[in-house]
């Protein structure tokens, strides 16, 4: 792949005087996105072949990790501690914690299980915002025509329209916890909502904090589930493996614990994944703007269990990754800086899209540049640049006030924001699709719940800005409130592991190796072996 | 590369790595297992990387972020695993609906505050460098929305909570105050408007408007 010297491209951009001219084009959306979209020229889709989707396009990496074998076999868990709960959900992100506030809330006694560190997820990176529609030339509709479309069409309506008509609800509920949002003016009563404009929506939509809302809101969260006399959490106990009842239902599950390398059972009558998504496994080579722990363990369990998943060949690369230094590579700079007015300019000193395009669109746009020569090379990395100095020029003040964060940034890579361009390139961003769910995030497994980026069906095949964050509370609160109905109910009179041994006959008809074992919890360069960590005695085969 | 890349020490591991990487990813890519620790990788948000630093020829430790900071020939790192300690502060948010009352719950619920000894401790072990023993100061005064203000940053990486010996948790007593503001005064006008829309019934959403064509 050729590209433009760092220095001369440099040149070519301080050298414009005014606006940079747009890259005549005739490319429809479409074209550009077949050409040019990772889903399309990256590893071609193939079908999944054991499971409920046998037959459905996955991408191959994760078609690979769906079709593992489980970590481990019963021997490996009996003598286990057990403990019992209402509601167990894996994970502590967003989504897992508005889960559990709104279970306890009702009543129910909930454990939260979660790999890392409460709190330590995607959400918390979140910059740019989260999208209610309150603004009076707005409306739930418009919402969620705009997050429809720009999901190609391939959503659950149903799931789209009840996320945009629990946005309001959603930012109501998250100011009663105690998360602060920009007002204009710093008039917090009766004032107006500060509002930007995702890419791909027809109105302003995207409320804020600074550019640090995830921070913001997962401190909260944090700070109440922490603080809630109903919720137990667990920190470092990856989940391993479903349990299963006497009806292939979900009846919990096997936790490991990092701290004291032993297997625990947890027994729920509900249980809700919330485990995120799956950037970590660098789809296709690319780097990823997610945190450490998202390596689709939820989803590999869920599949395993007979949860129905969609859109499994479809994910979401941000159009502006670090592109240098490389040590930064695929850390994220947030939509704020384009929804604010920042440009895109490639090494002819041209922008080439409309920078607000749905994010698929921008990030195809750029990585078209990159393949056809106008890309920036600089230190053997090669991205466009992100006209930040030029916003700084149009807003002064705007790194201070508003663009907090990404200020932080520029300072990490060692440039001037206000004289020097970001170099930046599309970076593994979102998992498009996920566990089929209802409104009430309820999966086809009786009994398990799957909410956040883990699920599928309510971005289709593209996520807007803001987005995000508002699925993991609405969905997380709902899966919350009706997972906690059940805390009258019986348990299920069995919870084991039967469910791998029909997996594992599934695995050898089908020729797949019983060795690959999955999910894989931390990423390759975690260096972490289950097997080892544990003690588990293998056959001599394996 | 390799003539440039450094050696130090990173949780008793010997490790070499080129002067670009962070402590966090030398510490990878040196074969250690990284299951703890670890979170954000770069961003410096989620305060779980964080690290005692003493460079060489400094008699210092300093507090950073393990992911934020780039490694240094000599420098010793040790990671600071935190397990939250049973929690003496312990409030209901929801209790608090009068705002008149937001000292006296403060007083109540972080009743430590007020015996802050001014050794500057949690400003040391601050990584975002945030003026914490002025954040409670503050507080302490009455002065909530200073304080709101000098916790705005912070990531609640709880090291100023394991730094101050009169264990007044500077981290969430700032939160305490950030959150009571929000919770007590935030009343966007637009947004009340548009629930009484949503929940009278007048506003829904009909899903039949755009079709089902893939475009």
């Amino acid at each position: 792949m050729t590209a433009i010297p760092y220095a001369e491209a440099l040149d070519r951009y301080r050298a414009a005087t005014a606006i940079f001219p747009m890259r005549p084009d005739d490319a429809t959306i479409a074209e550009l996105i077949a050409a040019h979209h990772p889903d399309s020229t990256g590893g071609k889709a193939i079908p999944l072949k054991i499971g409920v989707n046998a037959g459905m396009l996955c991408q191959p990496q994760v078609a690979a990790l769906l079709q593992t074998n489980a970590l481990i076999d019963d021997v490996d868990i009996a003598g286990a501690e057990i403990l019992n709960t209402d509601i167990l959900v894996i994970g502590g992100g967003g989504a897992g914690a508005a889960a559990a506030l709104t279970a306890a809330g009702i009543g129910a006694r909930v454990i939260l299980a979660t790999k890392l560190l409460l709190g330590d997820s995607n959400t918390v990176m979140a910059e740019g915002g989260i999208q209610a529609a309150v603004g009076d030339d707005d409306s739930p509709q418009r919402h969620f025509e705009d997050t429809y479309k720009a999901g190609h069409r391939a959503a659950d309506k149903d799931l789209v329209a009840q996320l945009a008509l629990d946005g309001p609800d959603v930012i109501r509920w998250l100011i009663k916890l105690g998360m602060s949002f920009d007002v204009v003016g710093h008039r917090p009563f009766g004032g107006t909502l500060k509002r930007k404009t995702p890419g791909g929506a027809t109105a302003p939509r995207i409320l804020s904090y600074r550019d640090f809302t995830g921070l913001e809101m997962m401190r909260v969260l944090r700070e109440a589930v922490g603080l809630h006399r109903g919720i137990q959490v667990m920190d470092r106990v990856p989940a391993v493996e479903l349990l299963s009842d006497e009806r292939g239902g979900c009846a919990g599950a096997v936790v490991y614990s990092l701290e004291h390398h032993r297997f625990v059972l947890v027994r729920a009558r509900r249980t809700i994944l919330a485990t995120g998504g799956s950037g970590r496994l660098h789809l296709n080579g690319f780097p990823t703007s997610n945190h450490y722990g998202a390596t689709a363990d939820g989803l590999v369990l869920a599949y395993r269990m007979g949860a129905q998943l969609r859109e499994m060949d479809s994910f979401q690369y941000h159009p502006t990754g670090i592109a240098h230094p490389a040590h930064l590579a695929g850390g994220l700079v947030s939509e704020a800086a384009r929804s604010e007015g920042a440009k895109l300019v490639n090494g002819q000193g041209e922008r080439f899209i409309d920078e607000l395009k749905p994010r698929d669109v921008v990030a195809s746009a750029i990585l078209r540049e990159l393949r056809e020569g106008r890309g920036i090379a600089r230190d053997g990395q090669v991205g466009v640049f992100l006209d930040v100095p030029g916003l700084v020029a149009e807003k002064p003040g705007i790194l201070d006030t508003t663009l907090i964060s990404l200020a932080h940034l520029a300072k990490k890579c060692h440039i001037d924001p206000t004289l020097d361009p970001l170099l930046v390139t599309p970076t593994l961003h979102y998992q498009n699709g996920g566990v089929a769910i209802d409104k009430h995030g309820q999966s086809s497994v009786p009994g398990l719940f799957c909410v956040g980026e883990i699920s599928g069906g309510i971005h289709g095949r593209n996520r807007m800005m803001g987005n995000a964050l508002l699925d993991i509370i609405s969905f997380g609160r709902r899966a919350g409130a009706h997972a906690a109905e059940s805390r009258a109910e019986p348990y299920s009179s069995r919870a084991g592991i039967g469910h791998i041994h029909d997996w594992q006959r599934q695995l050898t008809l089908a020729d797949l190796p019983l060795a690959a074992r999955g999910p894989h919890v931390f990423p390759d360069y975690g260096n972490f072996d289950l097997v080892a960590d544990a003690g588990i005695a293998r056959r001599a085969a394996e | 590369m390799s003539d440039n890349n450094v050696s130090l020490v990173i949780d008793g591991r010997a490790v070499t790595a080129p002067p670009t990487a962070s402590i966090i990813q030398a510490f990878s890519a040196s074969g250690g297992a990284l299951v703890s620790n670890v979170g954000c990788m770069g961003q410096g948000v989620c305060g779980s990387c964080r690290c005692m630093v003493r460079r060489e020829g400094s008699r210092d430790v300093t507090m950073e972020l393990g992911c934020e900071t780039p490694v240094e020939a000599g420098m010793q790192v040790a990671f600071v695993s935190y397990f939250q300690p049973k929690r003496p502060h312990v409030y209901d948010l929801e209790a608090l609906t009068d705002s008149w009352q937001i000292l006296d719950a403060m007083d109540e619920t972080f009743p430590q505050a007020k015996s802050c000894r001014h050794c500057g401790g949690c400003d040391r072990a601050c990584p975002r460098g945030l003026d914490v023993q002025k954040g409670v100061e503050y507080a302490v005064l009455g002065d909530v929305q200073a304080a709101r203000e000098v916790f705005t940053e912070c990531i609640m990486c709880n090291l100023c909570t394991l730094a101050c010996p009169e264990r007044i948790r500077p981290n969430h007593l700032g939160l305490f105050i950030r959150r009571a503001l929000a919770a007590l005064t935030l009343r966007p006008q637009e947004l009340m408007r548009r629930l009484r829309q949503i929940e009278s019934g007048a506003l829904t959403v009909d899903t039949s408007t755009v079709d089902d064509g893939r475009n």
